[in-house]
């Protein structure tokens, strides 16, 4: 071929390239925040000046905002000096980069003070998330913060004018560490009790509309704990996305938002100007163990028609939060008609249970395992393991850990064994809703009159063709779901209770999810390690950091030994050496009864005064011992 | 079912009914070979005897009286006072009970000693009285002829008082409806066992009994001792837990495990039927404590000392240097100025012979101002 060929091809390759890294520019951009987390103070509620976690000095923390394919970038410094933390970017697949995930001991090790942590990883999806610090007893201090990814693609993108992005969380007026909660004296695993409930971060705002108008509202729990209604008065709305899927817009009054759920919702407003309506929160009260006097349950903000006039407080119709029927998530339909999932290639079936252990704290159990963090983060066992890593053995047995083969379709059935609900998420995926018992709405208690009531796979209701899609879902009282996912997404996926009291009750398990997919697609930075390293933590080996042999888990992290049943040896040692003493003790009763007072030469004298008094008249009548002195009284004769 | 035999409640009234029983039977006795003789006046021993009675009788009266009321008073105002806290209260009623118990306990055994005591003491009284014939009025001349109405009276007044104040103490964690059946039961066997004893029924029986119903009073004492600081412990714990501990029944959660000797998940005795019967008698807990069990054994090992320190002082007269330590104390005190005359009485009276003032007793004494002319100055 020609110099002159050969020279217009490289130019054609060069153009080409051009081009694309244009159109890449166009679609897909970098996003980059620096977050230098530290402590700033404030007070939210108007009760209690706190400290809390801000980023950057600031709190409210800064919503996190990108466009659907970005690369989002995220420094995080950690400048709180004297604990540890994370970020957790809640519902984000990260497909490759399951290390960006955020949970500490189970995708990085916790970020100590004073060391950088880069999150980078790429956005290929949309609607509404939230981040928060995921190491134990962290978030609640307020480290947790919208993330919205904007879809220019989104089917109600014209139904709408404006938007707007709802916070609801519970909120302590106490450091989370300080509260006494894994306790000798909470041997309920009684949850702390919030101090007040926040909306947007605050309480008693306003979101100013136009009449005659749609907005959309995208609904965030970022709470810790409490799980709330939300209601606007004299208003519907419609929901069109919830956890980052979109719904066919569905007609709803009332919504239940546990925590870490989202919703968006569409509000058409009135046509006048006359009156501010309430938006009503509830909290959840059969979450709550006693109801404090001073705890404001329901909360009013405004959807705000004329700022001139007044802004009425709700008027609550119920006693109970409970007698609110909020609507029921599961017959919601996706809007991209994904089909009901295949018969399962893989089952897990799990119970949770609360119970007390050996040192006297409750714990939360996956069948009867309470989630103990390893030695060393699991997805750094999975890299560092080899053929092994699809091995569960090596991940410790109280990580309760779960290998999934690639691409299998998994069903999870989760059976409440608790009296409690507990909002359950699943990292790295969203998982279709295929059922659960009892439904949202007033029978959602039903269960809670007796035993609790398992799943059973020969007699369930009929499961829904185009089932939703979220990746939080509420667990009933001693009820029971079922949910299908495909595991097409390598990586290591905590699923766990969202409710942080309970997480650190060990209510968690982790999928380990095509470990040699893993192995391949995904690249730790050595920043990552550096920080373990800092922090002192083992990032090879098994869940014990055994590195030589993975298959030898001596000195892996165990949960705590169960409760003697029944008598041990030191409590028999105890009632025998308690019963021995009794009896040496009535022995002695017996010896200082049985002594002096009878000894035999008296006692003969009894004896013949017993045959006198029966037939001397006279003889005074007497027993025992007086008659040592009788002799000398005058009226013996 | 609900509590309506309250043990230690049989018992306190046994005793106390028992020393009344004896008090009476030692004056009636009195009079007996004092005044009962054929040759003397029936008609004033007749009228001495009723004085007993109707003495005895007005004592008991007026005790169930003030008792009635005390009791009455006490569950009225009471127990609303202590439900508050209830496991605070129950320990220090319990440590009550099992003090008062021990303390009175032992005695049962020398009932027979009592008897003699109680001869001793009422003897002097009497002498005590004709010694102060010279200085006469009318109150004094009053209770000169009543002597033997008074004598009991006070007596089974002061029995009766004495085992209202006890039974109230010793049962204030009870209910109720735990008081009726062991108080007339007590009465019942604390007459019968006086009785027995004043006829002078087969003394080994009576021993016997005796040793077996003060063996169940320590069991008692000992369990009482134990749960009074299982319940101050499970009071410290359930301040710190709420009031979530009610809530948790007998499973785990029920109580602090870091205290814990033995924990089984059943027969807790304020929760199952039955077992309540083996804590109150023997303070048995589903949730053995180390304070509890300790208590438990403790107690126990201080009686054997208490008794084993009683008998030597029998056998040997005094306790180790006790002797020596009476006379000192009580010729320092004598030199103190004041305080002499007290202390040489008090050095007089130990040496006094017991037999010698029994001795005194004399049908004059006892029918003193009773018969129209004071037989004295006959």
């Amino acid at each position: 071929m020609s110099k002159l060929g050969s020279s217009s091809l490289l130019q054609l390759l060069l153009l080409l390239t051009t081009f694309l890294l244009a159109v890449e520019q166009a679609a897909a951009k970098t996003v980059t925040y620096d977050f230098n987390v530290t402590w700033v103070t404030a007070n939210p509620d108007g009760m209690t000046e706190r400290k809390i976690i801000g980023v950057n000095g600031q709190w409210p923390l800064p919503v996190i905002e990108v466009d659907k394919g970005d690369r989002l970038i995220v420094n995080m410094y950690n400048g709180l000096g004297d604990k540890n933390a994370t970020i957790h970017f809640h519902g984000m697949f990260q497909n490759t980069t399951s290390n960006m995930d955020g949970p500490s001991m189970v995708t990085q090790c916790p970020i100590p003070p004073g060391q950088n942590f880069t999150y980078d990883f790429t956005v290929n999806q949309n609607g509404t998330y939230w981040y928060h610090c995921h190491t134990d007893f962290c978030y609640p201090d307020g480290y947790r913060q919208a993330l919205i990814v904007h879809d220019k693609d989104a089917y109600f993108n014209d139904e709408y004018e404006e938007e707007f992005t709802v916070t609801l969380s519970d909120w302590y007026h106490e450091f989370v560490e300080d509260i006494q909660f894994l306790s000798l004296y909470n041997p309920t695993g009684a949850e702390p009790i919030p101090d007040s409930f926040l909306f947007n971060d605050t309480q008693r705002s306003s979101l100013p509309v136009k009449p005659n108008t749609t907005y959309l509202i995208r609904l965030i729990n970022i709470g810790a704990f409490v799980a709330q209604y939300f209601y606007i008065e004299d208003h519907t709305f419609r929901i069109v996305e919830i956890d980052g899927v979109y719904v066919d817009a569905a007609e709803a009054d009332t919504l239940y938002i546990a925590v870490a759920q989202r919703y968006s919702i569409l509000v058409t407003t009135k046509n006048s100007t006359d009156k501010n309506y309430p938006i009503v929160t509830v909290a959840d009260s059969d979450l709550l163990d006693v109801i404090p006097t001073h705890l404001q349950l329901n909360n009013t903000n405004w959807l705000e028609y004329n700022a001139d006039r007044p802004h009425p407080d709700a008027v609550m119709h119920v006693d109970l939060s409970d007698e609110l029927v909020p609507f029921d998530d599961i017959t919601l339909v996706p809007h991209d008609r994904m089909e009901l999932l295949p018969e399962p290639d893989f089952e897990i079936n799990v119970t949770v249970s609360m119970n007390n252990l050996d040192n006297g704290f409750g714990y939360a159990f996956l069948n009867d395992i309470s989630y103990t963090a390893p030695k060393v983060p699991t997805i750094y066992t999975v890299m560092s393991a080899g053929e092994l890593a699809t091995n569960s053995e090596i991940y410790g047995e109280f990580t309760h850990p779960m290998v999934l083969e690639h691409n299998d379709v998994v069903q999870l059935v989760l059976n409440n064994g608790d009296s409690g609900s507990h909002p359950f998420h699943l990292h790295g995926h969203n998982f279709q809703v295929i059922d659960r018992a009892p439904p949202f709405g007033p029978h959602f208690n039903d269960y809670l009159s007796g035993d609790p009531v398992p799943f059973n796979p020969s007699n369930h209701s009929a499961f829904p063709a185009f089932p939703a899609r979220r990746d939080v879902f509420v667990l009933p009282p001693q009820g029971y779901f079922v949910i299908r996912f495909v595991a097409d997404n390598p990586g290591v996926w905590l699923f766990h209770c969202h409710i942080d009291w309970h997480l650190s009750q060990g209510l968690a398990m982790v999928l380990i999810e095509a470990p040699l997919k893993i192995q391949e697609t995904t690249h730790i930075p050595q920043q990552h390690y550096d920080v373990c390293q800092a922090g002192g933590i083992a990032y090879k080996g098994n869940a014990a950091a055994d590195t030589q042999d993975f298959t030898d888990l001596d000195g892996q992290n165990k949960q705590v030994k169960s409760l003697p049943s029944g008598f041990t040896a030191r409590g028999i040692v105890a009632l025998v050496f308690s019963c021995i003493s009794a009896f040496l003790g009535m022995g002695f009763i017996v010896v200082y009864g049985l002594s002096t007072p009878l000894v035999p030469p008296e006692k003969q004298e009894i004896d013949t005064s017993d045959v006198a008094s029966i037939h001397d008249g006279p003889v005074p009548v007497t027993v025992g011992v007086q008659h040592t002195v009788e002799p000398a009284s005058p009226y013996r004769d | 079912m609900p509590n309506v035999f309250g043990v230690q409640v049989f018992f306190i009234v046994f005793r106390e009914c028992l020393e009344a029983v004896i008090v009476v039977s030692v004056l009636l006795s009195f009079l007996k070979q004092s005044l009962g003789q054929p040759h003397q006046d029936q008609a004033i021993y007749k009228r001495l005897v009723r004085q007993v009675w109707a003495g005895s009788l007005v004592g008991v009266l007026i005790a169930l009286i003030i008792g009635g009321a005390f009791i009455g008073v006490f569950y009225g105002l009471g127990h609303d006072l202590w439900s508050e806290s209830e496991d605070l209260w129950e320990g220090i009623f319990y440590l009550i009970a099992s003090i008062i118990i021990t303390i009175m306990g032992l005695a049962i055994l020398r009932i027979n000693k009592t008897k003699e005591k109680w001869r001793i003491k009422i003897a002097q009284a009497l002498v005590a009285k004709s010694k102060k014939e010279g200085n006469r009025n009318w109150l004094g001349d009053w209770g000169r002829r009543y002597t033997m109405f008074l004598l009991p009276l006070i007596t089974t007044l002061r029995e009766g008082l004495e085992a209202v104040v006890f039974v109230g103490g010793v049962s204030l964690g009870l209910p109720a409806t735990a008081f009726p059946i062991p108080v007339v039961t007590g009465l019942l066997a604390g007459l019968l066992v006086g009785y027995v004893l004043y006829r002078g029924g087969n003394a080994m029986t009576i021993q016997y009994f005796l040793i077996a119903s003060t063996c169940i009073l320590y069991l008692l004492a000992a369990g009482m001792f134990s749960k009074a600081v299982w319940s101050f412990q499970f009071w410290q714990f359930q301040e710190k837990v709420g009031a979530d501990v009610a809530e948790a029944g007998d499973g785990p959660g029920s109580y602090n495990i870091r205290e814990t000797v033995w924990h089984v998940n059943c027969c807790n005795p304020e929760i199952d039927n039955g077992w309540d019967v083996f804590n109150s008698l023997l303070g048995w807990q589903n949730s053995a404590t180390y304070g509890s069990v300790i208590s438990y054994n403790v107690y126990w090992i201080a009686i054997m000392l208490a008794i084993s320190g009683m008998l030597y002082e029998e056998r040997k007269g005094s306790l180790p240097f006790q002797k020596a330590f009476h006379r000192s104390f009580f010729s320092f005190v004598g030199k103190i100025p004041g305080l002499r005359r007290y202390a040489a009485r008090k050095l007089e009276a130990s040496s006094q012979n017991a037999a010698h003032i029994v001795s005194q007793v004399d049908a004059d004494m006892l029918a003193h101002g009773v018969a129209q002319r004071p037989l004295a100055e006959k």
